[in-house]
Formats: structure tokens, C-alpha cells, sequence
């Protein structure tokens, strides 16, 4: 019997055992799902950056650039240890970049405005009028 | 020649020992690597969000900073630890040895813990003036 390549085994059947060679062994959808957290992993370094764009443009650029790297790791053959302590370094280096926006950036930068939105828009509208 | 990822391929951890595990396993382990890195990114974004998109708390001058920054401090521990927590799986699974237990939902439950009873002080101060 060959390893089943399928998810989700027969019902009632005994899972069968896995083979001596790991080579023989088929990983089924597992690599799809590994590739899909990398993916989410990239997007959430995006998301950061876009955050982190409203305060500080060549911080959030930096950042934006780094889910790219991120995104185009997860497709790469090397070895985990490399890709995964490239991912240490980022987040740690993002985080580090986040310190000193919090701790020196403007505090006001982000700020909602705390009119409406048809207020605001009327506050746009008659700013604009001579 | 030794290959250019040697310098991240630590010697002496176990991580070129022991035979090759099923490469299911191997996915897995990297993917709970990758979903506490992005808990860590999302502990980033929350403290940057406190601090920046907070109003200042009134009688509690420096309130955004003490919930923001620690939790900043935190994702950047996270990851760290969660790095170390793959290599000690993927060294087990090569062994074909037990899974080490792990400290990282340990300290993430304390630390949101410790954030709430500050984040709760803060807020009743705040009230309080």
C-alpha cells in the first residue's frame, strides 16, 4: 500500500504508518498550507508598513520592502534556518524601528479627526472657498 | 566551500544531525514558527497603534508610552524565542525525540495579563482626575 497523496484518510481504516525513508513520504497539501503562512506573514509586514508609511514615509517604505523579501522567502529552497532567522531579524528590526517611532516620532501624527464625515467634508469644502 | 546560509545553519544545534523527518512535520513546525511571528508583528502594530493613535489618557502624562512600548518590547522577544523554540522542534523531530514543551503561549498569557492589570491602573487613574 502506498502512502495515500489524499487529506483525509477512509473512514474506519487504520491510519497506515509512515515509511522508514522520508523521501518516499507525500507531504499532500501541507506545502500549500506552509506557503499560504508565508503569505499571510508577508501581508501582515505589509499592513505594518502601511501603518508605519502615515508616520514615518522611509520607515514604512523600508518595512513595505521587507514583506516583499518576506513573500518571495517563502519560495525559496534554502534551508529553514536561514529563512527563518531572516524572519527573526525582521520582525526584531521592525520592532526596533516601531521603538523609535514611538519613542521620538509625532504623537499627533495619526490622529483621527474627530469630526464626522460630512463634517469633515464641509470643513473641506469651506477651507477651500477664497 | 561551505555554502553562503552556513553562517544561519548553527553547528552543534542538532539541525544537520539525526536523519530527516517526515516532511509534513517539517512543514508544521515552520508554520507555528510563522504564526507567532506574525502574533509578534500584531503586538507590534498594537503598540504602535497606542501610542500614536491614543489621545493622551488626562493626569496620566506618559500612559500611551507605558502600554504601547512594553508591548512593542514583547513582540520583539516573541520572535526571538520562537526562532529558538523551531530549532529545539526541529532537533527533536530529527532525534526522533519528544517534543520539548514550549514557554511561548506561558509568556504571551502572562505578559497580556500584566498588560491588562496596567492597561486597567492607567484607565482608572485616568478617570479619576
Amino acid at each position: 500500500m502506498t502512502w495515500p497523496v489524499t487529506a483525509t484518510p477512509t473512514p474506519g481504516e487504520p491510519e497506515p504508518p509512515l515509511p522508514d525513508d522520508p523521501e518516499e513520504s507525500d507531504p499532500g497539501l501541507a506545502r500549500e498550507r506552509t506557503s499560504l503562512a508565508w503569505t499571510r506573514t508577508a501581508i501582515s509586514f505589509a499592513a505594518l508598513g502601511g501603518v508605519v508609511l502615515k508616520v514615518s514615509v522611509a520607515s514604512g517604505l523600508i518595512i513595505l520592502a521587507m514583506a516583499a523579501i518576506v513573500w518571495r522567502l517563502g519560495w525559496t529552497q534554502r534551508p529553514g534556518a536561514q529563512r527563518l532567522g531572516l524572519i527573526t531579524v525582521s520582525v526584531v528590526a521592525v520592532a526596533l524601528l516601531s521603538l523609535v517611532i514611538a519613542l521620538t516620532g509625532p504623537d499627533a501624527a495619526l490622529r483621527l479627526p474627530h469630526a464626522g464625515p460630512l463634517e469633515y467634508a464641509l470643513m473641506v469644502t469651506t477651507s477651500s472657498q477664497p | 566551500m561551505a555554502a553562503p546560509w552556513r553562517w544561519a545553519w548553527p553547528r552543534g544545534t542538532g539541525l544537520d544531525e539525526g536523519t530527516e523527518p517526515d516532511p509534513r512535520f517539517t512543514f508544521a513546525n515552520e508554520r507555528t514558527f510563522l504564526a507567532w511571528s506574525r502574533t509578534a508583528l500584531a503586538l507590534v502594530v498594537a503598540g504602535l497603534g497606542i501610542v500614536q493613535l491614543l489621545p493622551p489618557f488626562p493626569g496620566v502624562p506618559f500612559g500611551r508610552h507605558l502600554l504601547g512600548v512594553p508591548l512593542i518590547v514583547l513582540g520583539a522577544v516573541l520572535a526571538v524565542v520562537a526562532y529558538g523554540e523551531w530549532v529545539r522542534n526541529q532537533r527533536a523531530l530529527r532525534h526522533r525525540q519528544p517534543l520539548p514543551r514550549t514557554i511561548l503561549p506561558w509568556l504571551l498569557a502572562a505578559n497580556i495579563t500584566v498588560m491588562a492589570v496596567i492597561s486597567a491602573i492607567v484607565l482608572i487613574l485616568s478617570a479619576a482626575r
